[in-house]
């Protein structure tokens, strides 16, 4: 919109400018009578007055409508560029960091995961281990119980042989005296000799 | 047609009577006129180029504009080594573009204002001043006038005259080099004209005079000698003149 504005007034100026040489041109050609010439080689004060102002001018005007408008824009599209550039590296900053806390999480997360592995093992291996304990102490139960009743029925077998031999050689002996003798007598009597025997 | 050769002399179109006794009447002359013109060239070259800027996007003729203001930025930064004589780009620009404008503004027929003295007389005096004043802003006033003593007190005078002689070559080389590409162009339509004529009288009867009028011969020749002495020596004085005047500001703040 102000640029508008101002493409505008420049264009003014300059027409202004243009009517103001036309006229000036018209005034000339209307008033000319003869046209004498200057010398070739000559330093004309008033022309080397006026040509000093109009390289003033000029400088003035190229300033205005060329300089300043030009470097304008120039030190815009810097101050983009530098904008730019300057997201671009804040970004990637950004992204570093990300990336640098990704992996410090991902390597963490690995060590845990790691961690947690080695601890189920142990766990495990703790486990089997009891398990293989419990089972062995249990197998050593079983067979010191087995062993207990083995000896048991090997006592109450060899009781009962006792007993079973006692009555049997009170038989015979009854039967090769052919009287009935004091058993309680010969109880005694026998059990010694087993007792000697077993020994 | 004509046959004794005469230069193109600048036309005074209306004096003005101002009665100053140095300075004399006021003339309006061609190269008045001329430098005006070329003015308007100028300054509407510069409207038309920054017209619609952008900073995105930009237009063929925005790029032009830009490269023309990197182009001087770069002569001044690089002639003088960094950004300390920024402020003399605008004038050099103007000063390159009103001397090139001015000599090629031959080639339309107008007549250069740079083929007159008092044009390039103007520039040098303006470019003097500018390299006095460096002078004595760098070393002061003192060491300004100290400065014509060395390297011993007898060299004054040939130091003063070298000094003076500056300002006096840089506007006689230019005027020299434009009015020469003047005359010679000007000798060569003569010829040719001639050539022409003499040529065209062979046909006979009313038809030979009447073409004899016609320089005919001066189509084609005078374009192919004006590359050198109207292109190639009107750019190279324009850029030997902003040449020398950098040089001379930069030398002029490094002494001392």
């Amino acid at each position: 919109m102000n640029e508008k504005k101002n493409a505008g007034k420049n264009g003014i100026f300059f027409i202004a400018l243009l009517a103001f040489f036309v006229a000036l041109l018209f005034y000339v050609g209307m008033t000319k009578k003869v046209e004498p010439t200057q010398e070739l080689v000559t330093l004309v004060p008033w022309t080397f007055i006026i040509q000093i102002l109009n390289l003033f001018l000029q400088v003035y005007l190229i300033k205005k409508f060329l300089f300043k408008p030009i470097n304008e824009i120039l030190e815009k599209r810097k101050n983009l560029a530098d904008k730019v550039i300057r997201e671009a590296r804040d970004a990637q900053s950004e992204a570093d960091s990300l990336k640098e806390q990704y992996e410090s999480s991902l390597t963490k997360a690995h060590t845990e995961a790691a961690q947690i592995v080695s601890e189920a093992q142990k766990e495990a291996q703790a486990k089997a281990d009891t398990m293989v304990k419990e089972a062995e102490e249990e197998a050593a139960s079983i067979k010191a119980r087995a062993a207990a009743d083995i000896e048991q029925e090997k006592k109450k077998a060899i009781n009962e042989a006792k007993d079973e031999i006692g009555s049997l050689a009170m038989d015979i002996a009854g039967k090769v005296v052919e009287k009935e003798i004091n058993e309680a007598d010969h109880k005694k009597l026998i059990d010694d000799f087993i007792n000697k025997v077993g020994a | 047609m004509n046959s004794s050769f005469e230069v193109d002399y600048a036309k005074i179109y209306q004096t003005i009577k101002t009665g100053i006794p140095v300075l004399g009447d006021f003339k309006i002359t061609q190269t008045l006129i001329v430098s005006w013109i070329v003015m308007i060239i100028i300054t509407g070259l510069c409207i038309f180029l920054t017209r619609n800027l952008k900073i995105e996007n930009i237009s063929k003729r925005q790029a032009f504009a830009e490269m023309l203001v990197e182009t001087a930025n770069n002569f001044v930064r690089n002639n003088t080594g960094g950004n300390k004589f920024d402020h003399l780009i605008p004038f050099v620009a103007a000063l390159f573009t009103t001397s090139v404008v001015s000599n090629l503004i031959s080639l339309i027929g107008l007549r250069s204002p740079t083929a007159d003295l008092s044009t390039e007389a103007a520039w040098a005096i303006v470019v003097f001043v500018m390299i006095t004043a460096t002078k004595i802003k760098t070393n002061g006033f003192g060491g300004y006038l100290k400065g014509f003593t060395t390297p011993i007190a007898v060299m004054t005078p040939f130091n003063v005259l070298s000094e003076l002689a500056t300002p006096v070559s840089m506007a006689c080389r230019h005027f020299g080099n434009i009015l020469s590409g003047v005359v010679i162009d000007g000798l060569i339509y003569w010829a040719l004209g001639l050539a022409s004529a003499a040529l065209l009288k062979l046909i006979p009867g009313a038809v030979g005079a009447f073409l004899s009028n016609i320089p005919i011969l001066g189509l084609g020749l005078p374009a192919v000698t004006g590359v050198y002495f109207d292109w190639f020596s009107g750019c190279m004085q324009a850029f030997i003149f902003c040449m020398l005047t950098v040089m001379y500001i930069a030398n002029a703040a490094e002494e001392g």
